[in-house]
């Protein structure tokens, strides 16, 4: 069966599913300007956070590659991007690192002489690209322009025995039909480095992989005589579970591991980096160009991300008191029918159908840091 | 002496402001504290990503920001929202409670559903907020107050105009009985030995000189130059060279009084008089520091046009030269510029700033609150887990 879903195309040849404006703040001093100005604009969506001055190395570039890629999402219209003006993270550099394949401007706090300015600048600027986007009509569109995140949130044994054979089934179509898949690689999956290292496409890749499943590695520089990165070791419990995570992946090739902000270069399956703090792995997902997140989770999650819809699956009977929140309920019907049931809700959702969490506005973004600042 | 009208705590703090806030535990809920905010029009959300997949120290600080901010003088009531068994928010709550904040704290349990917790929130929040309108003024003075000094989007001004105006200011507040203290240790660096110099003893001067080694410590270990950070492409534009000249100019705001105590991030000071907080340069996590470890004001110089502010705290803004109050008046409280001018001495600028800090103390809004500036970021010392 050859499936479509109605999207918005876009100039380099990526879909997007949602046609936002999105307002966004180079530096937390203009995230207040940047709100209003969203708030001003129907159609227009604020990404704030709390980063961008005063930071150096792999936390600054971080941070830029952040803002840049969220700006670059294919479910963006257009990108208006917000600075104060004497922060580290210039918007001069963030327009510089962002391809121009959409309207893109910047506007600063300091350049136009205060807050008051710059609202009604962004406003005007928005406006005309609110229009504009309301013009665009959807297309039929295949899978293979998709990019569709996977993460996983407070899962237990049962549930994963649960889902993970559907979630397979469905990473395993998607791959088949040329989307791209970024199945979020976090503290609960890394244990299963090992096993998913024999799916790796090249050597430095399973490597890579194999060490991840040795131990949990982080930075922390408060204690600024220990080593930089810390190695925790995993519980059996830990590996245990991981390895029942592991099969959401399917059973396709693992084409690459793509650290914070890093967008893949080739379609299939990915494993990208993401931290446990749920809105800070939707927003490195988001940056690195997925159109739609697949949340899987026992018990629902409390916020999405602003960018991309995410879709909350849960095992059947979980937790009913979060049933408002759940999209997909996975069922004790055959793998085959759920499989075809899931993929046709991602396709309805791709379509234009809200998700819970789209319906209740709960949309965040959040930029992690893998440094502290200065 | 002077004195000012304020809202008296059980504790016996004396708050400036009568909020009313909510705050989460965790980033998942960030999204829900703000719409339960805005739910109820009056209330303030205090929104972060901190919390959880943290490091221990990282979570020790994050709960200390939290807890400190809750438990405001500024803050007449706060509501947590927090997720899961092992959430922060019920200890934190207790612990306010014991002191005898009005708090509340709704925990995400698997036993409510997303409309029953909003309902419950929406409900206490309103009558948190009819008690706050209830609650009397009482005389206080300036002994009681605790002002917090800060400096963002620097220029060559900076360290001529406000920031030694704020010196003058906090040298008077000091010597009324009040307390000062200044924040930035990245601000400290190549001019540490100034105010090593005016420490109050040993240990506190041996304190003050190991948190700005530890913070070039941390700089040098991320292989970087710090002045690819700071001074920022701004502060250059502004006319500062080196971090250095930056530093000599940002501890002008401390005056010329005696070091006290040295204190960290969030940390609330035990001595009166002038006192040091560990914070990082960044404005933001430093006034949220300073705001979190009881400073009921901040005062805050500008060269460049900073216009952020604070949830919980008044923030008053001095600009440094006569162009920036042309053009960014809206977000400027007191023209330091008027010095280059030789319209006013430093003295002079000085003493309208403690009338601000008064009158602002008396609950007159700021720049910064007027145009709801709110933002809001907690200082990380590790990776996210």
């Amino acid at each position: 069966m050859d499936y479509q879903f109605k999207g918005y195309k876009r100039n380099d040849g990526r879909a997007g599913i949602r046609n936002h404006i999105g307002v966004i703040c180079s530096v937390v001093c203009s995230s207040v300007v940047v709100k209003e100005i969203a708030e001003r604009v129907p159609g227009s969506i604020p990404f704030t956070h709390g980063n961008g001055c005063a930071q150096l190395g792999d936390d600054f570039k971080l941070t830029k590659n952040m803002v840049a890629g969220i700006s670059a999402n294919p479910n963006l219209y257009s990108t208006l991007l917000v600075g104060l003006g004497c922060e580290t993270n210039q918007i001069s550099g963030l327009l510089e690192s962002i391809p121009k394949v959409k309207p893109i401007e910047g506007i600063g706090i300091q350049q136009l002489a205060g807050g008051v300015n710059t609202i009604q600048k962004g406003v005007e600027i928005t406006e005309q690209w609110a229009k504009e986007a309301a013009e665009q009509q959807r297309e039929s569109l295949p899978l293979s322009c998709l990019n569709v995140g996977i993460l996983t949130v407070d899962m237990d044994k049962d549930s994963y025995c649960q889902v993970a054979p559907v979630i397979g089934g469905v990473v395993d179509r998607l791959v088949e039909h040329g989307a791209t898949v970024m199945m979020g690689l976090s503290q609960t999956l890394e244990p299963a480095g090992s096993a998913l290292s024999e799916r790796a496409v090249s050597e430095e890749l399973k490597n890579n992989l194999q060490l991840i499943g040795e131990s949990l590695q982080r930075k922390r520089w408060k204690d600024v005589h220990n080593d930089t990165l810390t190695q925790l070791g995993f519980t059996e419990k830990e590996r245990e579970l991981a390895v029942l995570e592991a099969e959401m992946t399917g059973t396709s090739l693992i084409n690459s591991l793509l650290g914070y902000s890093e967008t893949p270069t080739e379609k299939g399956l990915h494993l990208i980096t993401v931290p446990s703090n749920i809105v800070e792995a939707l927003s490195n997902m988001a940056s690195s160009g997925c159109n739609l997140a697949i949340v899987v989770s026992s018990r629902g999650i409390l916020a999405g991300s602003a960018a991309i819809p995410c879709m909350t699956i849960a095992p059947e009977n979980q937790n009913e008191f979060f049933d408002e929140l759940i999209d997909y309920k996975v069922t004790t019907e055959s793998l085959s029918n759920q499989i075809e049931a899931l993929l046709e809700n991602i396709i309805e959702i791709c379509s234009g159908k809200q998700t819970s969490l789209e319906k209740m506005e709960l949309g965040e973004f959040s930029i992690p840091h893998v440094g502290t600042t200065f | 002496m002077k004195t000012f009208e304020g809202y008296r705590r059980t504790n016996g703090s004396i708050g400036v402001r009568n909020h009313v806030i909510t705050i989460n535990t965790v980033g998942e809920l960030a999204g829900l504290t703000k719409k339960l905010a805005q739910m109820v029009p009056g209330v303030i959300p205090v929104a972060h990503q901190a919390g959880k997949a943290q490091y221990p120290e990282d979570l020790e600080q994050t709960i200390r920001t939290l807890k400190g901010t809750a438990g405001h003088p500024n803050v007449s009531a706060a509501l947590f929202l927090g997720m899961g068994e092992d959430d922060p928010a019920e200890e934190i709550v207790e612990m306010l409670k014991e002191e005898g904040h009005h708090v509340h704290a709704i925990t995400f349990q698997k036993d409510k559903t997303i409309s029953e917790v909003l309902i419950e929130g929406k409900q206490w929040l309103e009558e948190a907020l009819e008690r706050s309108r209830s609650q009397q003024k009482e005389s206080a003075d300036i002994t009681e107050l605790i002002i917090g000094l800060e400096c963002g989007g620097s220029d060559a001004w900076s360290g001529i105009t406000a920031n030694p105006a704020i010196g003058a200011c906090s040298d008077s507040v000091v010597r009324d009985g009040g307390t000062s203290i200044l924040a930035e240790t990245t601000e400290a660096i190549g001019a540490e030995h100034i105010l090593a110099g005016r420490a109050v003893d040993y240990e506190v001067r041996e304190k003050f000189l190991k948190i700005v080694k530890d913070y070039e410590e941390r700089i040098k270990e991320t292989g970087e130059d710090i002045r690819s950070a700071n001074p920022t492409p701004g502060n250059m534009a502004g006319g500062l060279t080196t971090l250095e000249e930056k530093s000599l100019g940002c501890i002008k705001k401390g005056g010329s009084s005696t070091l006290m105590e040295v204190i960290a991030y969030a940390e609330k000071p035990t001595k009166k008089g002038f006192v040091f907080m560990d914070t990082p340069g960044y404005d933001v996590e430093s006034v949220a520091g300073l705001a979190a470890g009881g400073a009921q004001i901040v005062l805050f110089s500008t060269g460049k046009g900073s216009p952020t502010g604070s949830p919980i705290v008044p923030v008053i803004k001095i600009g440094t030269n006569p162009k920036l109050y042309e053009i960014m008046s809206e977000h400027i409280d007191v023209n330091a510029g008027k010095i280059i001018e030789g319209l006013n001495t430093i003295e002079e600028i000085g003493e309208e700033i403690y009338t601000k800090v008064m009158e602002a103390a008396n609950g007159k809004l700021t720049a910064a609150e007027h145009h709801k500036n709110q933002e809001f970021a907690i200082w990380r010392l590790a990776q996210t887990m």
